[in-house]
């Protein structure tokens, strides 16, 4: 399955049919995750801040408590906002950027309830998804089986309905803003020429892109 | 902060007194009265400022040079604010504020930014009803100038009268060459970049150094030409060569913070605090004094005649009167027609000035909303340039009912628009994840091109504000109450919007991304206009052509409820122009003892 390429992968899932699978899978799997998995309460009410965590080993010594993710979900955001911006030959990617932190802080401190129960129930919903399509956790998988997933969720972006998509849709747009809004992404990735005091202002005659 | 502004960030809060009539009290600090401070004040009048919000550290909000990673939220607002967004003033009614309980500052949508959050009111405090309008209003010194769009455009007898081209509403009392000498005081006064046209439909103005066309800029602008149209570089008011009469102000050093929709800190551009108000304070004439909400004008039971302005401590909430023999209302097209009409006594039941009953109506601005997005082909995956460090992009002149008549709807509209790098990147919305993605973000962001139309909604009596009988804001003021909406005349300019950008970028070349004819709320421009028309006629207009009163001969109202039309281009500089006019004016009647 991980040989699989992406491109395969896409064409032959259909979200709405696949997760029932999946769901199904991830309620085997509950004991042994150490996420904090609320996968089978998805599609009844919410319930987001009364579901039972089960809490990480030891959490106490690595977490501070202004955290909003535990360091296995702070893990997992590593590897997802990493496969949304990898580092390559060019620039470092979200990992470099720190992005992670950058969504933490933005979901600790924010009051919109909705987003925070997106994320409370997406981390584990990706989680059973690479378990029943890779047969690991993603954090476990391959760069090959992380894009199969998400290429999952890409392609069926139109069901925001499903709150697998809804938190693909967020994670997407939080990694967007937190990396081009970083030093890498601003000066590594994309370099950025403004913001500095110029003595002319540059036309196009004094550009290297000149025209052809 | 620049050392010559410390000194009077001290001096903004003097003890006022009370006891002594002003030769004249204005109403609103924002670039109108600043202008009116300026010009009384060169006259040796002992003038009075009251601007109903705070005196802000400006540079401290502005911080123009500040990386995103090294501010707390990167730039945005911090969580526990919110700003209203296209969707929300859609599907709301005003007032805004019921379901957003849980924020604890409520703006309008151009307080989505750390740099503009403090400028602009919150929306709980000052509560308006009626139709949907995205109003923003800034209480504080300098108000809306403070972060303002720059765009600085002269208005032409197509504008001035439009009534003798297509027979709609009415002509202004001035024609071009009335108010053409006063564009060019405050383009020298205050500044201006911008490259001569020649166009008779959009005055040059006297244009300090230019900025410059980017690549895909230069392609559009060639390649509409054959067309017969019009791009040229963004008319800013901005000073480009610096200003040897003005120390508060540097020239433009093109760094590339102004599309965060904030002001600028070392004040190339225009704003009424260092271009108007410091130096009309260095005269000695000028006192100031923030956090006065005006609620009346008073008048004189025995003759009927402004006699000064009553205001509340927008702090301490105490109430106080102040006398003048002059009142100039200048506080923003709206604020300023609420004034008037909150101002009833026995001798002008309807609101002050409102005789004819006009106060309030013709309400006019811009309709915004359709646009187009674009790519230059050629440009994708060259090096990064510097597209950002210039004051604006382009301005795309109107060119509809000029020559020839359009079937389908009457009055003009232009573009403006820009292209290039900027420090978020364009694009980002591009479909996908991972290693493609980002390669895609980072070839094309320089490629991009976008251009928005302003459109003239035309000035029509049904579109009006008036007096809420039951809701009142923070300070027990009554509220405004809209009675507005887009008409067909702008429905279907917006339609044609989308037709000519299409075709323009055809021309250009660019490959079309985006195109769209959706309007953005009304009152989304932030130029609204006309609630206290001038004209020669006292019936049908609330002033003269000197904004002055037809009713309260020492009343002037200078702000933009004086405009006949919106025309198409952006306001700020014609409110300027005509106020400096007004102004000398309304000196010499003082002098000639006709107050």
């Amino acid at each position: 399955m991980s040989q699989r390429n992406p491109s395969d992968f896409r064409k032959e899932i259909d979200l709405r049919q696949d997760r029932r699978q999946w769901l199904k899978t991830s309620a085997t799997l509950l004991g042994a995750s150490v996420l904090p998995l609320v996968a089978e309460t998805t599609e009844a009410a919410p319930q987001t801040q009364s579901t039972p965590k089960a809490p990480p080993r030891h959490a106490h010594e690595t977490r501070p408590t202004s955290r909003f993710f535990t360091p296995e979900q702070h893990a997992l955001v590593d590897e997802l906002t990493e496969t949304i911006i990898p580092a390559d030959s060019h620039s470092g990617g979200a990992k470099d950027a720190r992005v992670t932190d950058f969504i933490d802080k933005t979901l600790r401190e924010t009051q919109d309830e909705d987003q925070k129960r997106t994320w409370r129930e997406g981390l584990p919903l990706i989680d059973s998804m690479s378990r029943h399509h890779n047969g690991k956790s993603y954090v476990d998988a391959s760069p090959e089986e992380r894009i199969a997933v998400l290429t999952v969720l890409s392609d069926n972006d139109r069901m925001t309905d499903l709150p697998e998509v809804k938190f693909f849709k967020d994670l997407k747009h939080l990694t967007v803003i937190g990396y081009y809004t970083s030093k890498v992404g601003i000066h590594d990735d994309l370099q950025y020429k403004g913001n500095r005091v110029l003595q002319e202002y540059v036309g196009c005659d004094d550009q290297g892109a000149a025209k052809t | 902060m620049p050392a010559c502004l410390q000194g009077k960030l001290m001096t903004l809060d003097p003890e006022v007194d009370l006891r002594k009539t002003y030769d004249a009290v204005i109403v609103g600090s924002g670039a109108a009265g600043g202008m009116a401070a300026h010009v009384l004040t060169s006259k040796g009048m002992k003038v009075l400022l009251l601007e109903a919000g705070k005196k802000l550290d400006i540079e401290q909000e502005l911080r123009s040079m500040e990386w995103p990673y090294d501010n707390a939220n990167r730039g945005f607002l911090p969580p526990d604010s919110h700003s209203l967004n296209f969707n929300e003033y859609t599907i709301r009614r005003p007032p805004y504020g019921p379901g957003f309980e849980k924020s604890k500052h409520l703006h309008s949508y151009i307080g989505s930014s750390d740099y503009t959050k403090n400028i602009v009111v919150d929306e709980r405090e000052n509560p308006f009803t009626g139709t949907n309008y995205a109003w923003v209003r800034a209480r504080c010194l300098g108000g809306k100038t403070n972060i303002w769009g720059r765009l600085a455009l002269r208005l032409s007898d197509y504008d001035f009268k439009a009534k003798d081209r297509d027979g709609f509403g009415e002509n202004w009392p001035i024609s071009y060459g009335d108010i053409a000498p006063y564009y060019d005081k405050v383009d020298l006064y205050l500044g201006i970049t911008g490259v001569k046209e020649n166009l008779d439909y959009l005055p040059d103005s006297i244009f300090q150094r230019p900025t410059k066309l980017n690549c895909a800029e230069l392609t559009l602008r060639q390649g509409i030409q054959k067309m017969g149209r019009v791009l040229t570089q963004y008319r800013a008011g901005v000073t480009s060569d610096g200003l040897k009469h003005n120390k508060y102000r540097s020239r433009c050093y093109g760094r590339g913070a102004c599309s965060r929709k904030g002001g600028c800190d070392i004040h190339a551009a225009f704003d009424s605090p260092t271009g108007l108000i410091y130096p009309a304070m260095d005269t000695g004439n000028l006192t100031l004094r923030p956090n006065s909400t005006v609620r009346e004008v008073t008048v004189d039971p025995a003759t009927g005649k402004a006699n000064g302005v009553r205001f509340i401590d927008s702090q301490t909430m105490k109430d106080y009167h102040v006398k003048a023999r002059v009142v100039i209302v200048a506080a923003s097209t709206l604020e300023s027609a609420r004034l008037l009409l909150l101002s009833k006594s026995r001798q002008h039941p309807n609101g002050l000035a409102n005789s004819s009953g006009h106060v309030g109506h013709n309400f006019c601005e811009h309709v915004m909303g359709p646009g187009i997005t674009g790519r230059a082909k050629d440009l994708v995956g060259k090096p990064p340039t510097l597209d950002d460090g210039r004051p604006g992009g382009f301005y795309l002149t109107r060119f509809r009912n000029l020559k020839e008549k359009h079937p389908k709807f009457i009055r003009g509209y232009g573009f403006e628009g820009g292209s290039g790098s900027t420090m978020f990147p364009r694009g980002t919305d591009t479909h996908g994840f991972g290693a493609v993605f980002k390669d895609e973000v980072r070839k094309n962001h320089g490629a991009y091109v976008e251009m928005g139309g302003f459109g003239e909604v035309l000035a029509r009596y049904e579109n009006h504000v008036d007096l809420d009988p039951m809701v009142k804001d923070k300070w027990g003021i009554p509220a405004l109450r809209f009675h507005y909406r887009f008409g067909d005349n702008e429905r279907k300019m917006c339609e044609d919007m989308k037709e000519t950008a299409k075709e323009m970028f055809e021309a250009a070349g660019f490959e079309i991304l985006h195109v769209s004819d959706r309007m953005l709320t009304e009152g989304w421009s932030i130029h609204e206009l006309g609630t206290a028309r001038m004209g020669n006629d006292p019936k049908t207009s609330v002033l003269n052509q000197f904004e002055q009163s037809h009713d309260v001969k020492n009343l002037f109202v200078v702000d933009g409820s004086a405009f006949v039309n919106a025309s198409c281009q952006n306001p700020t500089w014609t409110i300027m122009a005509l106020c400096w006019r007004s102004c000398d004016y309304l000196a010499d009647e003082m002098k000639k003892g006709n107050l």
